[in-house]
């Protein structure tokens, strides 16, 4: 265990937020700022791998202290923004890894043996994430459906792949020709064009209506990773559903370009799932 | 924000964004992810990143992802940590062993052979 650079016998946690094989300008990692309660955002190395991190105090940053802030609204925002920018300080020079927010070592030797215990999935991630960025769609009905709205988001728990909300989907398609129905329908039209870009696809959890503030049910909550190279291609099709809306059942709304989170889970095998990659 | 960034360039020649903007896509992104498995690191680690394992726990248990409409982890059977399923194992092989005493220990009164 090294000693923490933080403040004056502050025990300190190391808190990670990216690995990367490029180190970042200094000037930009100096300027950049992670959790405002914690020091310089720094870099170790295991090997050839950097990871980016920062000394946080433990009285804040320990398993109860951060759990009851993170019981917090407003505190759980501020540790996600914070998380997101030490992320973006370490994605400056190329692909990285990120982190699950709140990933804290007790030193900077643990944190450099964890990584280097995950060498081949982080080459496989970072090759497979270099010169990609991931978008952000979101394809809502537009007029609530007649059934609880709740319904779309639910049925589709995690664990059932995209082929089984699909199925389910044209199962009730086949039910009832509603507008509901004809709206599912139209959102897998999108997937399946954006998909026609994109290296892969992944599927979030459609956001409730709580969460969007709207009343018109979120059909689909898509991730797509897309190569730099067909990054115009991608957002012209994106234009196509956002701005001219040739589909009248639905409104796409989409954010982009992130890093690409979705597609970098270091945790398991990165090899996507069957009907997750799509061939380019 | 400044642009330290020279591949995420936000809003300059794009119509979306800015990425970080939503705070739902932001915890849809740090939060959902799987639990840390270490299976074959050797090195004492895990009881390190069990703290990120708890707290991912505890975020789950908690009102407020849920006002925010994340609850993929409620249904998620991902989510039982390599902890409790070490402690179920443990806990499995103590009973067997209590339970071939027993055995054993029967099959002396009884005469009874498994």
């Amino acid at each position: 265990m090294s000693a923490s650079a933080a403040g004056p016998a502050a025990p300190a946690l190391v808190c990670a937020f990216a690995v990367t094989r490029t180190p970042p300008d200094p000037a930009g990692l100096a300027a950049a700022r992670g959790h405002e309660e914690g020091g310089a955002l720094r870099v170790l190395r295991a090997g050839d791998l950097c990871l980016v991190v920062q000394d946080v105090p433990a009285a804040l940053f320990g398993e109860e202290a951060l759990t009851e802030r993170l019981n917090r609204p407003e505190d759980l925002e501020r540790c996600a923004r914070a998380h997101h920018r030490g992320v973006e300080a370490a994605a400056g020079r190329g692909p990285v890894v990120p982190l699950p927010m709140a990933t804290l070592y007790r030193g900077d030797r643990t944190a450099e043996l964890a990584v280097a215990a995950r060498r081949p999935v982080l080459d496989t991630l970072l090759a497979r994430l270099r010169d990609r960025t991931e978008w952000a769609v979101k394809v809502h009905a537009s007029e609530a459906a007649p059934e609880a709205p709740a319904d779309a988001g639910t049925r589709a728990g995690p664990g059932s792949g995209g082929r089984a909300y699909l199925s389910r989907a044209s199962a009730r398609r086949r039910e009832r020709q509603g507008a509901h129905g004809r709206a599912l329908a139209e959102a897998e039209a999108v997937d399946a064009a954006l998909r026609s870009h994109a290296v892969a696809a992944t599927r979030h959890r459609p956001q409730s209506e709580r969460l969007t503030g709207r009343r018109d049910p979120q059909l689909l909550n898509v991730a797509y990773l897309v190569e730099d190279a067909r990054r115009a291609d991608f957002t012209a099709a994106l234009a196509r559903f956002t701005a001219d809306r040739p589909l009248p059942g639905v409104r796409v709304e989409a954010s982009g370009p992130w890093i690409p989170y979705s597609f970098a889970r270091w945790d398991e095998d990165p090899r996507p799932a069957p009907d997750q990659e799509t061939p380019s | 924000m400044t642009d330290l960034d020279h591949r995420y360039p936000g809003q300059e020649t794009e119509p979306y964004g800015p990425p970080s903007g939503s705070l739902a896509d932001l915890l849809e992104r740090v939060l959902d992810k799987g639990i840390v498995i270490a299976g074959d690191i050797k090195i004492d680690l895990l009881d390190i990143e069990l703290l990120t394992i708890r707290l991912r726990l505890f975020i789950a248990s908690v009102d407020t992802a849920k006002k925010a409409g994340i609850d993929w982890w409620e249904t998620d059977p991902a989510l039982s940590s390599r902890a409790a399923r070490d402690a179920l194992a443990e806990e499995n092989a103590r009973l067997r062993e209590r339970l071939d005493a027993l055995e054993g220990a029967a099959g002396e009164t009884t005469g009874a052979v498994r």
